[in-house]
């Protein structure tokens, strides 16, 4: 049967062709579209089982308003249940550049550097050091970007820094960061004392939602995010990922398959007496059923190679090109091909099974007089 | 010929609407045929010979009365059991030839054992034997548009007896080729005769007809002559 049902696909080679194309465009958006999430996906998740374990502690008009200084952390660290905390400020590498996505500069203090990034490892040098200055410790897109190694130079807002250790790779924002001592961040940025947030760090046994209540409460002018807040948060920017690619790929389905459903009932009608003749052979509802569903799978599955192949191209050309700026946008996963496969097919069967059920229902001496 | 009844129709009418106005196709046409026999059905255009020949062939479901082919009453069978029927009891050639363009001769007859799940290799075998029986051993790889009428013709032949159908049925199948292949036609009836295989043939030619056993006359949707077999 498959032999006929090829036959009956390549017979019409435009067509064919044509359709084939317009469900590839669609799984090549799908795929797209779905592994720019999946990259953010895999970013957020890595992130946040890299940070989760710290509150964040903001200035009440916000992260970017200012109001924060170095004062406030040893009010947080006399909060009852704090075991540590610590200033920081987050700014981006580029000036001109928003703090959101892309590289960063993290200035923390230099002692608390290894805690910063924790458990993140170095892959080779050493953390900063109370006393570093103009010394910092970058991620490995960084490394990659500026071709660095320890001892190397870089250029952070117009100051020279001298690379001292580079982080391992860990798939996360920490990737695109170069973390730098704490005071020269604030002299480099003129912040003063300013400090972006502030991480506490809870004692063992210690509720972290209840603590960052308690923070808020104690120290004025301060909001936080526990780390289960911080979870629900970066789950609701996810969904809006997944809103997107969900959009794309109902686009396809709607693309793909009233270019398949077309297709296919064309070619129902010029082959209604050709169905006849195969009814007056004997063949039964399900064969016609099959070889029609059949054509409409092989062309969804034919779209659905070819959009996938097209999109893992374009991402990969993409990702070759970003990665020279130090981002990488896309990611291609088994479960977005399994997925992008799965999903070409069905519209094909989807879209195929009216014009199916028109053909088989067909009475033969109906059929074998048409035409 | 055996004595044995392969077809019996008793009081079959169909009924056409068009619109609201009622068409009677076939009036309560009762006629039987014998195992090995060769009938002509002849009639004027309209009169309901072919009609006749799709409630035979399963093709179309008749308004009242009964078809029983081979000890089975088709006519009480569900719809779904139908393509078994055709399968098996029944082979078509009809006056167009009706074969698939994109299969070669080969093909097209291996298609119809297809649906009876014949394996592979015996498809090939039966339709390479048959082909090269109607003198189309030679044509196995063509496709119908490469093949002349007759030769097209002798595959639509083919093809229906593959299955080695209880009945052959046969719709003007002399309607578009020349005398010569007329006679050639007129021939492998004779001999599937000859082997014992019932050949029914709608027919306007008188000269097809004098070669047949018997000659059923249908006038107005009913049996004019002919109807009961010798």
């Amino acid at each position: 049967m498959l032999d006929i049902i090829i036959r009956n696909a390549t017979q019409r080679k435009v067509r064919t062709g044509l359709t084939i194309t317009g469900i590839a465009l669609g799984i090549f958006a799908l795929v797209v579209m779905g592994a720019m999430s999946e990259n953010f996906n895999q970013t957020f998740e890595k992130s946040m089982s890299l940070t989760s374990e710290s509150i964040r502690v903001f200035p009440e008009i916000g992260m970017f308003g200012g109001g924060l200084t170095t004062g406030k952390v040893a009010e947080v660290k006399r909060v009852p249940g704090v075991r540590d905390a610590y200033g920081l400020i987050m700014t981006s590498f580029e000036e001109g550049h928003g703090s959101m996505g892309g590289k960063q500069v993290m200035g923390v203090p230099p002692e608390k550097s290894k805690l910063a990034v924790n458990p993140v490892k170095l892959q080779s040098g050493r953390f900063l050091q109370p006393g570093d200055k103009y010394l910092t410790v970058v991620g490995t897109s960084i490394a990659g970007e500026f071709d660095l190694q320890v001892g190397s130079k870089i250029e952070i807002h117009d100051k020279n820094f001298t690379v001292v250790g580079i982080l391992e790779y860990t798939g996360s924002f920490f990737d695109s960061v170069a973390t730098i001592p704490l005071e020269t961040a604030q002299d480099l940025y003129n912040f003063d004392n300013s400090i972006s947030y502030i991480f506490a760090i809870a004692q063992d046994g210690v509720d972290e939602d209840l603590l960052a209540k308690r923070i808020e409460f104690s120290v004025k002018g301060t909001s936080t995010i526990s780390p289960s807040e911080l979870r629900e948060q970066a789950s609701q920017s996810l969904l809006i990922f997944s809103v997107i690619t969900i959009s794309s790929a109902l686009l396809a389905a709607i693309i793909g398959g009233l270019s398949v459903m077309n297709t296919m009932l064309m070619s129902v009608i010029e082959r209604t007496r050709e169905f006849g003749i195969l009814k007056a052979m004997g063949a039964e509802t399900k064969d016609i059923l099959l070889m029609t569903l059949g054509e409409a799978a092989i062309m969804g599955v034919a779209g659905g190679l070819f959009g996938i192949g097209l999109g893992s191209a374009l991402t990969y050309a993409l990702n070759s090109w970003l990665l020279t700026k130090g981002i990488i946008l896309f990611l291609i996963t088994p479960r977005l091909i399994v997925v992008a496969m799965l999903f070409a097919t069905l519209i094909g069967m989807v879209s195929g099974l009216y014009p199916a059920y028109r053909a088989a229902k067909m009475s033969p001496m109906e059929a074998l007089r048409h035409g | 010929m055996d004595d044995s009844i392969i077809l019996e129709v008793e009081g079959l009418s169909k009924t056409y609407m068009q619109g609201k106005i009622p068409v009677y196709a076939l009036r309560s046409v009762s006629l039987s045929v014998k195992k090995g026999e060769m009938v002509a059905i002849m009639g004027p255009s309209g009169s309901g010979k072919s009609t006749l020949m799709a409630l035979i062939g399963c093709l179309e479901k008749a308004t009242s009365g009964k078809i029983v082919i081979d000890g089975v009453d088709v006519t009480s069978v569900p719809d779904r059991r139908l393509p078994r029927i055709r399968r098996e009891k029944l082979g078509f050639v009809f006056q167009h030839y009706n074969l698939l363009t994109a299969l070669s001769a080969i093909g097209n007859v291996e298609l119809a054992m297809r649906f009876s799940n014949v394996s592979k290799r015996e498809r090939i075998e039966r339709a390479e034997s048959l082909l090269g029986k109607l003198g189309l051993g030679d044509r196995l790889k063509h496709k119908p548009t490469e093949l002349s009428g007759g030769e097209q013709q002798r595959v639509s032949i083919a093809r229906a007896i593959a299955n080695r159908p209880a009945i052959v049925l046969a719709d003007e199948p002399t309607g578009e080729v020349d005398s010569k292949t007329r006679d050639a036609i007129i021939g492998i009836f004779e001999s599937l005769r000859a082997r014992g295989q019932t050949v029914i043939i709608v027919t306007h030619d008188q000269y097809v007809a004098d070669h047949c056993d018997r000659v059923i006359r249908i006038v107005d949707g009913g049996i004019a002559d002919g109807g009961e077999g010798v």
